[in-house]
């Protein structure tokens, strides 16, 4: 008879509340030694919590972490490290003006200054596990995935047996997530214990050997990759209900180019511009989307034609009117509506009110009085509430305690208000429940009729759903521009995500 | 002309060991992410307890010691502030300034008039100080300028050379990647902000038992301001922070020279106004130029929290 | 159901009402146990306090001619602040705006028709401290330099100018020795009242308290202001120009602490003398923290601070207590504020033990 050693790691029953917030109700999980592990779940599911606790950044509200079969307590990431636990986070925590030996010697206790000696510890630590970069390079001039691999080096110079990765992929291109998942088989090889956070169903299924699925908070199914039949399955399981892939979009006729961009060309200085060469039109009444994975350009792209940062090169047309690069950003503010992607920080002021965020992009608007009339203003918000069925605790309440479907609803209506010719309107379903997402579509659509609709999105799905027709970024450039309603375009739509397929 | 040049060059020395030693101390504190604009109350502490000790005492490394202390005492109610409670550092370091120019103004009136118990005089290094010209300036000068002088290249050292200083500079640029890595970014700042401490208290003992002698209400001048504006000037670097010390010291040291022999080749109150002058033209160098390398430790200023 | 002290998850909303009481109880507190400390009965030290400050018609008028200088550069510093601006400036700008007042009612006076003659003292205080905050307002703008340090760093060079002048070329020859301008012209002195030294400054300091917080909250420039203050990111999303609104409200900051100066040098001394710059400029900063930027309530903190520096001023006259205790209590204020508001970013709730709430829920009401 043999008994089965207990698991690398254990969690039970861990729950851990943020205010009135519950991001981790009563998880828990039995992880066995030297296997990948993929932490499934939609944003807002509770996974970094989870493994933030577990990194012991956070301390659990209750329940138990156990590394082989002792129950142990982390006051601190340093301490989880200690213990052998270790966590690359997306936001690398790196510091800039140093290099990469003195980052990775960066420690708790006395830090060693030999630094040939450590230098080439570092080195033979690097070659074991295939991770390729130069211990004396300055961090601020590594690229992304360089930079990742610093981390990893971290972790694994300090002897960490289990290494926790979240949304690893985010910042990477599609050549360094290939060496990504080679790093991973490598740490297996090794013994070590890897997890890694993610909502990419492919990344899963690519790499995982065993999948754990997070929803709203809770665990809800644990499953070995080789027993999933299909994505589907998995999507099922992280929404909990049916992914409707289509949404009631009724016709519209298609009017003139209100947008016409050509040849647009970021700033970049001596290194690459992170947008290349870009050209494109945008119709009325069409909803055109840029998609692609992130980080390829598009945020740069969607900056610069909001006026936010500036152009190079390249010519824009808007509304009959043709601007240069440098004149783009000096256009009047009339006519064009930006939906920007961080709705809390740069959408909204979280201390205004609604009536006063309300007002926000529309201060240029109406007579020139320098009073304001709050009256009329609130009245445009308790309107606007009603028809976006925005709730909240009253037009006084702050823009802060707003959810984020709502908050997201109020920032559309007031764009909307607007009546731009051109909206964009820059992943405005990130992080939304199904239901809000469902509303922010239909309002989407319904704004057709007075405005032509720049989506920028990196979900498929929604782009899918909203767009007529699709163009793919891939390294800052428009690889192609796909119709929408053509399924054998479709496919091809992931082919271009990756880089791969251009015509 | 020599002997000339030797008086001012002697006075320019004396007159920016002060500085000198709150600059470095700054640099330290502001270098681990910590601004505190209190220095100008903690020398004044540093002033009268080192008087103070130096009157009870009568021993010139108690005396010393004690301003050095007091500071740094002052500092930690600041770090307190700062670091644990996290408010705005600006309040906290101007609080700390007023209670510093209070205490002092009260507690210290007993001492105004009072001759000093201890008297740092000018001390000449035995062969250093027959160098003609550079011995008279630099070799024949108190104890704690000859402190001052190694404490640079010793400050030096530690940021640039030693695992402390590497933490130290990593918590002034990004704490959160510190605190990923292990090391406890509060007490880093803690202990700079203390160091920072003791260099603006050792200063105004410099003032008190050596520069003045003696105590007199408010009789740092302002010196405390100077010696931030110089942490800019100085870009943050120990070995630079003598430049503008001497720059400071050496105007100073014109203005008496004007005065002792009469005539005013440039007019006292211009030579009064240089230094803060010259350390706003510095800050716009350093802002807009190329130096915009130089900036200050990038989280200066700023709490650190870990949420949850 | 347990007891649990939390995070308030808001930062920038208003605090609670407690926090201002709060330092006051701390600093009474505190300051009781100083006088202990002394050998003073604190009771008797409050009292003696409160008798000098406003125990009279006559020493609340002195409260008052104290509290003027720190109405205006508490304004100052209130509307930098609420744009995140830090004005420790105001000193400089002050004495600035004393120069300007000074050398208009000593040359210019003479040559203007007599009804112009405050109006245009008034206005060159102004412009005075305005132009002295441009330097720091342009360099913040458009270089990204610190302002706390610039505008502190204006501060020495004010007041060493001011020094030069009324030591040197403006010194009044018939002055018997004493540093000094000789006395302005009879109609650059602006009216007082009630037989006291509270002087016109007042119902300019009023009037532009009331001023300023219409302007922040019913205009459109007050809206930028307010917006930039609070998210200077999504002011930029909002089109607002930054650099725009750094130099206007520093040119309206400086100006605000050069009517302080011109106050002062018209309504008191009547000249250019020491006795200028005694720290109301870094006073404001006290006064505006005080009164949480609200500029409402800055004549009422300007108010307590006057009391606070002429009842200490009695302490010395009638306890022998030296003066310079209101200074520590002042400091001993600012750092119970400090703690206060500390307090204020958590909150204690009642929570069930068992969570019982989905994760994609959010609380709306606050």
């Amino acid at each position: 008879m043999t008994v089965s050693p207990p698991p690398a790691l254990a969690l039970e029953k861990i729950s851990k509340r943020f205010g009135d917030v519950v991001a981790n109700r009563a998880i828990s999980w039995s992880l066995p030694a030297g296997r990948i592990y993929a932490l499934l779940g939609e944003n807002g599911a509770g996974k970094s919590t989870l493994m933030s606790i577990l990194s012991g950044r956070y301390q659990p509200d209750e329940g138990t972490i156990r590394l082989n079969g002792r129950p142990v307590r982390f006051q601190s990431p340093a301490q989880a490290l200690e213990q052998g636990v270790g966590m690359v986070y997306q936001r690398f925590m790196l510091v800039e003006p140093l290099t990469v030996t003195e980052n990775i010697l960066l420690r708790r206790g006395p830090v060693s200054r030999a630094r040939s000696r450590e230098a080439r510890a570092i080195r033979k630590l690097a070659g074991r596990y295939g991770l390729a970069v130069d211990p004396e390079a300055t961090v601020r001039d590594l690229s992304m995935g360089e930079r990742q691999r610093v981390e990893i080096l971290k972790l694994l110079h300090r002897q960490a047996d289990i290494l926790i990765f979240d949304e690893p992929t985010a910042v990477l291109t599609q050549t360094e997530i290939e060496s990504l998942f080679a790093i991973f088989q490598r740490l297996k090889t090794e013994g070590k214990t890897v997890i890694f956070i993610t909502h990419k169903l492919e990344e899963v299924m690519a790499v995982a050997d065993d999948i754990a699925v997070m929803r709203r908070g809770r665990m809800v199914s644990q499953l070995a990759a080789d027993k999933v039949r299909s994505q589907h399955d998995l999507a099922r399981l992280m929404v909990g209900r049916e992914v409707i892939l289509n949404v009631d979009k009724p016709p519209m006729s298609i009017g003139a180019p209100v947008l016409t961009v050509r040849g647009l060309t970021g700033p970049g200085g001596t290194a690459r511009p992170s947008f290349r060469n870009i050209s494109f039109d945008v119709r009325q009444g069409e909803v055109f989307t840029l998609t692609g994975v992130a980080g390829n350009g598009q945020e740069d792209l969607v900056a610069a034609l909001a006026g936010i940062t500036s152009l190079a090169k390249g010519s824009v047309t808007f509304k009959s009117r043709r601007y240069s690069a440098a004149g783009w950003r000096n256009r009047p503010a009339a006519g064009m509506a930006y939906i920007p992607e961080d709705r809390d920080r740069v959408g909204s002021i979280a201390a205004f009110s609604l009536v006063e965020n309300f007002l926000l992009t529309r201060l240029a608007e109406g007579k020139r009085s320098p009073l304001l009339n709050w009256p009329q203003v609130a009245d445009e918000t308790a309107n606007a509430m009603k028809r976006f069925t925005i709730r909240g605790s009253g037009m006084q309440g702050l823009a802060g305690h707003l959810s984020g479907g709502n908050l997201q609803k109020l920032i559309l209506a007031r764009e909307f208000s607007r009546k731009p010719d051109l909206l964009i309107a820059e992943q405005p379903t990130q992080g939304l429940d199904v239901q809000a997402t469902e509303d922010v579509w239909q309002a989407l659509l319904r704004q057709r009729q007075t405005s032509a609709i720049l989506l920028v999105t990196g979900d498929l799905k929604e782009a899918l759903s909203l767009s007529d027709r699709i163009a793919v970024m891939f390294r800052g450039e428009i690889l192609d521009i796909v119709s929408a309603r053509d399924t054998a375009d479709i496919d091809r739509i992931k082919l271009l995500m990756a880089g791969l397929g251009a015509r | 002309m020599i002997e000339d040049l030797a008086f001012i060059g002697q006075i320019a020395v004396k007159s920016s060991i002060a500085v000198l030693l709150a600059t470095l101390g700054e640099i330290i504190t502001e270098r681990s992410g910590v601004l505190n604009l209190g220095v100008e109350g903690m020398m004044l502490a540093g002033a009268l307890c080192g008087m103070a000790a130096g009157v009870i005492t009568g021993n010139p490394f108690a005396a010393a010691a004690a301003g050095a202390l007091a500071g740094g005492l002052l500092a930690l109610v600041h770090a307190f502030f700062a670091v644990t409670l996290k408010v705005n550092q600006v309040l906290s370091g101007l609080a700390l300034t007023i209670l510093g120019m209070g205490l002092t103004s009260f507690l210290g009136r007993p001492l105004i008039g009072v001759r000093p118990g201890v008297r740092l005089r000018s001390i000449p290094i035995p062969g250093l100080s027959d160098i003609p010209l550079i011995g008279d300036i630099f070799f024949e000068q108190s104890l704690l300028a000859y402190l001052a002088y190694l404490l640079v290249p010793l400050c030096w050292y530690l940021l640039y050379r030693t695992g402390a200083g590497l933490k130290i500079r990593a918590a002034g640029e990004d704490a959160a990647a510190v605190d990923a890595a292990g090391i406890d970014v509060f007490r880093i700042r803690y202990l700079c902000t203390f160091i920072g401490g003791i260099g603006a208290g050792l200063a105004g003992a410099y003032l008190s038992l050596s520069y003045t002698p003696g105590w007199k209400e408010s009789m740092t001048g302002g010196q405390g301001w100077v010696a931030i504006a110089m942490v800019i000037f100085a870009t943050w670097n120990p070995l630079r922070a003598v430049i503008g010390a001497f720059l400071f010291g050496f105007l100073t040291a014109l203005q008496f020279y004007f005065q002792a022999v009469g005539m005013e080749l440039i007019p006292a109150y211009i030579l009064k106004m240089l230094p803060y002058v010259l350390t706003i033209l510095v800050m716009v160098v350093v802002h807009a130029g190329p130096g915009r390398r130089f900036g200050g430790p990038a989280a200066l200023g700023i709490p650190f929290s870990r949420e949850g | 159901m347990a007891w649990r002290i939390e995070k308030r998850t808001l930062s920038g909303a208003r605090a609670p009402w407690w926090v201002f009481p709060a330092a006051l109880l701390f600093a009474v507190f505190v300051g009781a146990l100083i006088f202990v400390g002394l050998g003073v009965n604190p009771l008797a030290a409050y009292a003696a306090m409160l008798k000098g400050s406003v125990g009279s018609f006559f020493h609340f008028s002195e409260v008052v001619v104290r509290a003027i200088p720190l109405m205006l550069t508490g304004l100052a510093v209130a509307l930098a602040a609420t744009m995140l601006l830090w004005n420790i400036g105001c000193e400089g700008q002050l004495v600035w705006g004393g120069i300007c007042a000074a050398g208009t009612g000593l040359f210019l006076a003479p040559h203007l028709p007599p009804v112009l003659v405050i109006p245009v003292t008034i206005v060159a205080g102004a412009a005075g401290g305005a132009l002295w905050a441009l330097i720091p307002g342009l360099l913040k703008a458009f270089l990204n330099v610190n302002e706390i340090l610039t505008s502190l760093l204006l501060n020495y060079i004010a007041i060493i100018f001011m020094e030069h002048l009324y030591f040197g070329p403006w010194r009044n020859p018939e002055g018997f020795g004493f540093p000094g301008t000789a006395q302005i012209n009879d109609l650059a002195r602006i009216p007082h009242f009630f037989g006291t030294r509270i002087h016109f400054g007042l119902v300019l300091a009023l009037v532009l308290a009331a001023l300023i917080y219409g302007g922040l909250r019913y205009s459109r420039w007050g809206y930028r202001v307010r917006a930039i203050g609070l998210n200077p990111r999504a002011a930029r999303y909002a089109g607002f120009s930054i650099r725009r609104q750094i130099v206007g409200v520093m040119l309206l900051s400086g100006a605000l602490a050069g009517i302080a100066g011109m106050a002062e040098v018209s309504g008191i001394h009547f000249r250019l003398q020491q006795g200028l710059a005694v720290g109301y400029g870094y006073d404001g900063i006290i006064v505006a923290w005080l009164a949480r930027l609200n500029p409402l309530a800055v004549p009422l903190t300007a108010l307590l601070l006057g009391a606070l520096i002429v009842g200490g001023e009695q302490l010395q006259s009638l306890l022998h207590l030296p003066a310079s205790i209101s200074m520590v209590l002042e400091a001993v204020l600012l750092f119970g504020l400090l703690l206060s508001e500390t307090l204020a970013r958590y909150r204690l709730v009642r929570r069930p033990d068992a969570p019982d709430r989905s994760a994609a829920e959010k609380e709306t009401a606050p």
